[in-house]
């Protein structure tokens, strides 16, 4: 391995993650800055239900795509998220593997698998880029940023299908795409929408408190229309 | 440099903006993906599906972009970046006031179905606080508000109007009863329950005043109303105004806590139940040392406790129920109305979708009182319509004043042929009065002569309140009314129905009352009926007297109270006597 590529897979990396860290830290304390509302009504709804339970729902409604209407209605679209979300955290785990435990690699199942969730996040950025610019209501909410992140994530996992095999010996070029692409991410993602996941635990955490305290979570849904005849 | 080139109005706004903006609210400002999940949540989306800036994304964007110019620092260094644009001039406050009053009802439907949690309702809420706090807000907002504030209930319910219907509704029920004690308490102290209502019962629907109160009454509860803090409405929760809703919530509480009751009672207004019950407290920053409930609760509790007998058979139409937005989206408030309907009546069928996730009758958050964007509500109203005739019943059940009055729109413009009610009004209707309460109403009836008996009406009005207002104190009278919402429906119930007299509303959408009053007198089948014009725009006046054609028989200014009203009806249809021996 080179030099070169030692420095980008290792400490040009530790960089970007301390520096994205750091703006993490600051965006953060900028929220809490804000000062958050209570809820002093007595609790309302179903009698099971408590502000515990409405967090955990919240939290873990991502997870349910049967919970809300808009998951259920567009399940292709929800699936999309997942394959897309799961090669974005398979994507950065691989960036810590490759330096610090290419062992974990070496199984050639590893690989194939990786770059097939790759392939298809790549797959699914392509096709929701289309999607942005081809739907009036998406296109018409869509920032540069949207367009930029977006493009920026798919031509990421488009480089990490190269990476992932991990053969410097067969040249360097395509893990130093990976990895300048990789620590270009970690600087960009806190001033961009790709922070979401930053602010997800907290809007999750105070809609669920509410929700929970008055008893709307955990969603109840009756699917059938149920009929009562005399 | 950006603040120098505001408006005045415009500076006050991101000034308030910074105020106002909790850690919920920047949340959901920062962490909006633009995903597009919200968007076909939404019933004005998906009734206009031509038109993106319905979406719930981008209407919230229109907020949160001036966030990010003025908040955000990603914002302020890259505005173009992330979309962020600061509001400049008035006129960008009234292009925001569209958006957020025009085209959401706050329903939170949106809310409940963004994989982010983003509350879009909260911010649309916070955005018309705003402008109203710099006076930017649709005309009927304004008034409401302003009787709220000042006269202290959203209709401007005068303390002796309050009083003198609930004397009035007392009388009828001693005499119901033939009981005394069958009245209405008025600031009672340490009684069981205090009941708070809408100011749309006086108003407009006195009988489910009285119908709270045959309750109350057979169920032998210790009872009041309040003189004053009486309205359990809150236009603050609609206008964004949290001072007004704390004014409101504490105007009833203080009642309460001065009447020593244990139990404030609700009844059934989903708005009014959400502020009172839920935000209240929130508002007006205390705790509350008494009970808070729906008086659907009460009337739930009083049948399984015995208190009271239902008969369920004698409501025997077909029944869906329509689920309020404040009430299932906003306090997880939707089995009990379903455990009380059950015991009510023999044919009910759910509305798919229902609770939580229902669709919004499309009069909400207000829209009722902001007739500038009436068209376009009854047009994103069509998923509301097609959710109603899907079921197939012929009554919906709702535990909503507002509710009552959107659904009533809706199913009148898509003539769907379906009446709207309530849960009081179904549970009055099937008591089983115990043997010892005489009931002799039947024995009294034919001794009443009533002052319109034997008239046919045609009320045209494209107000749904003013509607419902006129046709109730008519047909109290005893008119057979029939209802036209515009000018189409007007004239061919005019010339199919052949009314006495026809009420008519100059400004309408589409064929105006002009339009339609000359129509009416020139046709020889009608020319001879008599009109008398309601209109809110005296200034309209001129057009119809300098129509080549005879002049109305009558004319009357909005607002018209129901004294002017009926003395005018009476002296038109010529029934000098107020028992009407012409």
């Amino acid at each position: 391995m080179s030099e070169t590529l030692r420095f980008l897979s290792d400490d040009l990396q530790l960089m970007a993650l301390s520096f994205m860290a750091v703006v993490y830290v600051f965006r953060i304390r900028w929220l809490l800055k804000f000062k958050a509302s209570a809820e002093r009504q007595a609790p309302s709804g179903a009698a099971g239900t408590s502000p515990f339970k409405g967090i955990v729902y919240s939290w873990a409604n991502i997870a349910m795509p049967w919970s809300m209407e808009s998951t259920r209605r567009m399940i292709f679209f929800y699936l999309q998220f997942v394959v897309f979300h799961l090669a974005v955290a398979a994507n950065i785990a691989m960036s810590f593997v490759i330096p610090y435990a290419p062992g974990l690699m070496r199984p050639m199942i590893v690989v194939r698998l990786l770059q097939a969730l790759f392939a298809a996040a790549c797959v699914i950025g392509c096709y929701r880029l289309y999607r942005r610019l081809s739907h009036p209501a998406i296109r018409l909410i869509s920032t540069p940023d949207d367009y930029f992140s977006l493009a920026l994530l798919t031509l990421w996992s488009f480089a990490s299908i190269f990476a992932a095999p991990n053969r410097p010996d067969q040249g360097e070029g395509p893990l130093m795409v990976y990895f300048v692409m990789t620590a270009f991410f970690l600087v960009y993602v806190p001033f961009s929408k790709i922070s979401h996941y930053l602010y997800y635990p907290f809007t999750r955490f105070y809609f669920g408190r509410t929700m929970g305290h008055r008893g709307v979570y955990p969603v109840k849904r009756v699917t059938q229309p149920k009929a009562t005849r005399a | 440099m950006t603040q120098r080139v505001r408006s005045h109005k415009a500076e006050k706004v991101v000034e308030r903006m910074g105020r106002k903006l909790n850690r919920q609210m920047v949340g959901s400002l920062a962490g909006c993906v633009h995903c597009g999940m919200c968007t076909e949540s939404c019933h004005y989306v998906l009734a206009n599906p031509d038109d993106p800036t319905y979406a719930p994304a981008y209407k919230a964007d229109q907020i949160r972009k001036i966030f990010k110019r003025n908040f955000d620092w990603t914002g302020k260094v890259f505005p173009w970046w992330v979309h962020a644009q600061d509001i400049r001039t008035d006129q960008d406050l009234e292009t925001l006031k569209d958006i957020v009053f025009g085209k959401c009802t706050n329903c939170r439907r949106c809310s409940l179905n963004c994989p982010m949690g983003v509350d879009f309702a909260t911010l649309n809420r916070m955005a018309r606080g705003l402008l109203v706090s710099v006076g930017v807000m649709p005309e009927g907002v304004a008034v409401v508000s302003k009787d709220q504030w000042e006269v202290g209930n959203q209709m401007g319910v005068l303390p002796q109007d309050y009083r003198e219907t609930l004397e009035w509704l007392s009388d009828e029920l001693e005499a119901e009863f033939k009981d005394p004690a069958a009245r209405i308490p008025i600031d009672k102290m340490d009684a069981e329950v205090v009941y708070a209502i809408n100011p749309r019962e006086v108003k407009y629907d006195p009988r489910t005043i009285s119908d709270a109160a045959r309750i109350f009454y057979l169920a032998n509860e210790n009872w009041t109303m309040p003189s004053e803090g009486w309205d359990m409405t809150n236009f603050g929760l609609f206008s964004g105004d949290d001072e007004l809703g704390a004014a409101v919530a504490q105007r009833v509480y203080d009642k309460v806590a001065e009447l020593r009751g244990t139990r404030l009672v609700l009844s059934e207004c989903g708005h009014g139940y959400r502020s009172t019950r839920c935000e209240g407290p929130n508002w007006s920053g205390k705790e509350i040392p008494f009970v808070i409930e729906s008086s659907v609760l009460s009337m739930l509790r009083y049948i399984k406790e015995g208190r009271i007998r239902i008969d369920k058979s004698k409501n025997k139409d077909s029944y869906t129920f329509h689920d309020s937005c404040n009430n299932a989206r906003s306090c997880g408030f939707f089995e009990e109305p379903r455990e009380l309907l059950n015991l009510l009546v023999t044919d009910f069928r759910e509305m798919v979708p229902n609770r939580a996730e229902n669709f919004c009758c499309t009069g909400g958050g207000g829209a009722m009182s902001m007739s500038e964007y009436t068209p376009q509500r009854l047009k994103s109203a069509q998923i509301k319509a097609d959710q109603l005739k899907a079921t197939g019943v012929k009554m919906v059940v709702t535990s909503c004043h507002n509710c009552v009055d959107g659904l009533a729109d809706v199913i009148r413009h898509y003539k769907l042929g379906m009446k709207v009610t309530q849960l009081v009004s179904l549970t009055a209707n099937a008591l089983v009065v115990p043997e010892k309460i005489v009931v002799p109403v039947k024995a009294r009836i034919p001794e009443v002569s009533l002052p319109l008996q034997g008239f046919k009406i045609l009320v045209v009005d494209d107000e749904p309140d003013i509607l419902a207002f006129i046709a109730t104190v008519l047909e109290d009278q005893g008119a057979a009314v029939i209802q036209a919402a515009d000018g189409e429906q007007a004239l061919a119930l005019a010339l199919q129905e052949k009314p006495d007299l026809i009420t008519l509303d100059l400004s309408m959408p589409g064929k105006n009352g002009g339009y339609v009053f000359e129509e009416i007198r020139n046709n020889p089948e009608a020319a001879s009926t008599k009109v008398c014009i309601i209109t809110g725009k005296p200034e309209l006046r001129r057009l119809i007297y300098e129509r080549p054609v005879a002049p109305p028989e009558g004319y009357l200014d909005k607002p018209v109270d129901e004294k002017t009203l009926l003395s005018n009806i009476r002296m038109i249809l010529e029934l000098k006597h107020p028992h009407g021996n012409a």
